[in-house]
């Protein structure tokens, strides 16, 4: 009975083919629009790295003295000084961190045949490529021996190696970071996500850095950021080295806890930390706090995924109800021009649940066909925002999730519509009509 | 096989109550085929809607083979109605999109037979309304007599034990009134009950039994025999 039902349903969408492709076009409409938002939200908001992401934390440290104020909701800083970076880094626990900084350095070869560009390079810890689950093509992280002496070594992107090298294995070749000379040690695999969570200060979703050098080299060549620097104090700052002894926030840093034991013995490790630094005159506060996110957590603390883009999603959907709207009066009267014949299939022993199952059918078929127009709509819809800015390349793309939850929007909006005039029409008395056929 | 007693039914608007029947009672019995007839608006085809099951009675009871109608759920009357009534309508009631093998298929799609069982059905019953070589056609290709021939194979399809027809003949001309007659008498004749409404005093004639409704009761009974080959049969009037 069911084919059967799909096959009236299609006889019936052919019959006022002008309404049918009305009622279409406007579930394909809703659906494009709602799927356009849904699906930039959708990537914004998806876990970027889902198999890990309890238990990936970035601690906080309020350093502020009493009284000083700074602009998280909960007055704790979002990033670490280079002191409090540094002594993290070093301590024994837990096995798994890396405190990090944005540069950039300008690249340039050894032959003409590559003109110099400027790049984002990312300062860290060897237990960056660990605590992110980065898989190296070619080569390895750098080694405990080579971040203690500082050695210019770097580990660089496919998609870099991809340009300076032609994709070879160039583990031991040599590139130009501004005056220096940084012999690669590894080469990376691209990302799995398209978020930059682990510093989402100048934007989460720009492209994660090309070039990843050691920690140690800050000190060592007198690293300044490119990313956020926020003081809350006065400091006379006249050196890179008076800015690593300051109270200056302009360090990420990153831990990998393994379960809620770990967690709370680390939050006790950073309160012993804070009170040990206040022998050194630092933390002049009589109540020492400290925050312990987890990624998820983080990226909502810093509303990675704005209120515009859910206000938007909103709006998007409220589209999608007047399109119903709209295909609901459509329905409605097209439902009960065939009164009649539901009067003589009544009369013909059709009971009323298989009235209303033949018109949820038809309404059903009308809300898959949307949708799959609706998709073709969103990929255009996508395609616009991603012209609009390369910021949102990544982002303004319909994954599987998506490209699935389309029709399945589109059917469930097309029956919540259809339900009002299907229960109408199998309610109609059949010997109302039966005369007047 | 029907039986009403003191059946009603009232029509209530805000201002108005229009009593359609008024304690009305009729037995049919297994095998008949009976006229009905009377003036416009006396309830003829209110009677015929209560019996097909299309509509709900107010007060009284209503027998179908021995089953109180008056207790059953939407489904279990559509049921009852698909397996055991069949509809010839005036105004035929084909279904415009569907071709006449499907139309006539139907009632039998709603009984959930199997399709080789049902194709056997259609095509026997299409023959025996001379229709066997148009079941492509769609019902506005054909006269108007061949659509109510459509409409009687639909209804004889679901091999009912009791048919109605509502003025089975009155969009028709004489002689397609006639041939229609006397496929309704040869399914008659075949063992079905029919109980057909109509203005046609010549048609009524050639029923063995007619009942006369007049103001939502039955007024008279005339028995008329020698026709049609029912001198047998007895009448039971209601």
């Amino acid at each position: 009975m069911f084919l059967h039902y799909i096959d009236l349903g299609w006889r019936s969408l052919r019959r006022t083919p002008l309404v049918s492709f009305l009622m279409v076009l406007a579930i394909a409409l809703g659906i494009g629009i709602t799927m356009t938002s849904l699906s930039v939200y959708h990537m914004m908001s998806m876990d970027p790295i889902e198999h890990k992401s309890s238990r990936l934390f970035h601690p906080q440290l309020q350093t502020m003295d009493d009284g000083e104020d700074t602009w998280s909701e909960d007055n704790l800083p979002y990033q670490l000084t280079y002191q409090d970076a540094k002594n993290l880094a070093e301590a024994p626990f837990p096995q798994y961190k890396a405190a990090m900084l944005r540069t950039g350095f300008t690249v340039h070869m050894d032959n003409s045949e590559i003109r110099p560009f400027i790049q984002n390079t990312r300062v860290t810890h060897s237990d960056f490529f660990t605590l992110f689950d980065l898989s190296f093509i070619y080569g390895s992280a750098w080694t405990q021996e080579q971040a203690d002496a500082a050695s210019p070594v770097a580990v660089i992107s496919e998609e870099l190696n991809q340009k300076l090298f032609g994709g070879e294995n160039s583990v031991g070749r040599q590139i130009n970071l501004d005056d220096t000379s940084f012999r690669i040690v590894g080469v990376i695999a691209p990302w799995q996500t398209h978020m930059k969570f682990y510093d989402v200060n100048n934007g989460a979703f720009n492209s994660q850095e090309s070039i990843y050098i050691p920690f140690s080299l800050i000190a060592a060549m007198d690293i300044n950021t490119w990313g956020n620097s926020n003081g809350w104090k006065f400091e006379n700052i006249r050196s890179m080295k008076d800015k690593r002894q300051s109270e200056i926030f302009w360090l990420q840093f990153w831990v990998q806890l393994e379960d809620e034991a770990a967690v709370s013995q680390y939050g006790d490790y950073l309160m012993s930390y804070m009170a040990e630094q206040q022998n050194f005159g630092r933390f002049n506060r009589e109540q020492l706090e400290y925050g312990l996110r987890d990624v998820n957590a983080w990226l909502d603390y810093r509303n990675v995924v704005s209120e515009d883009n859910e206000v938007l999603v909103a709006l998007s959907f409220m589209f999608l109800a007047v399109c119903l709207a709209n295909i609901l009066g459509l329905l409605l009267a097209k439902f009960m021009r065939r009164a009649p014949e539901v009067g003589v299939r009544r009369a013909l022993g059709a009971s009323k649940r298989q009235v209303f199952l033949q018109h949820i059918i038809e309404v059903s078929m009308l809300g898959l066909i949307g949708g799959l127009m609706g998709i073709g709509i969103a990929q255009l819809g996508l395609w616009g925002v991603r012209l609009t800015q390369e910021y949102y390349s990544p982002l303004a793309t319909m994954d599987l999730t998506m490209l699935l939850s389309a029709p399945v929007i589109a059917i469930s909006a097309c029956v919540i519509a259809g339900l009002y005039p299907a229960w109408l029409v199998c309610r109609t008395t059949p010997a109302t009509y039966l005369k007047t056929q | 096989m029907l039986i009403m007693k003191n059946v009603s039914k009232v029509y209530q608007t805000e201002m108005v109550q229009t009593h359609a029947l008024r304690d009305f009672d009729l037995e049919v019995k297994e095998g008949e085929f009976i006229a009905v007839t009377g003036p416009s608006g006396s309830g003829k085809t209110t009677f015929l809607n209560i019996a097909g099951m299309l509509e709900p009675y107010t007060s009284g009871e209503y027998l179908l083979d021995d089953v109180n109608v008056g207790g059953l759920s939407d489904n279990q009357r559509a049921d009852l109605r698909n397996q055991k009534i069949g509809f010839i309508f005036q105004g035929f009631n084909l279904i415009p999109d569907l071709n006449l093998y499907e139309n006539v298929e139907v009632p039998l799609r709603y009984r959930g037979i199997r399709a080789a069982e049902r194709k056997k059905r259609i095509e026997s019953c299409l023959e025996q309304v001379g229709l066997g070589s148009r079941a492509k056609h769609l019902p506005q290709q054909l006269s108007g007599g061949q659509q109510q021939r459509v409409a009687i194979a639909r209804a004889l399809a679901g091999e009912p034990r009791f048919l109605l027809a509502d003025e089975p003949t009155g969009n028709l001309d004489s002689l397609m009134a006639r041939q229609v007659m006397e496929l309704l008498e040869q399914i008659n004749r075949d063992g079905a009950t029919i109980v057909m409404v109509t203005h046609d005093p010549e048609l009524a004639r050639r029923a063995p039994r007619n009942i006369q409704i007049v103001d939502g009761q039955v007024a008279d009974l005339t028995l008329y025999q020698g026709v049609a080959g029912q001198t047998d049969r007895q009448v039971v009037g209601g």
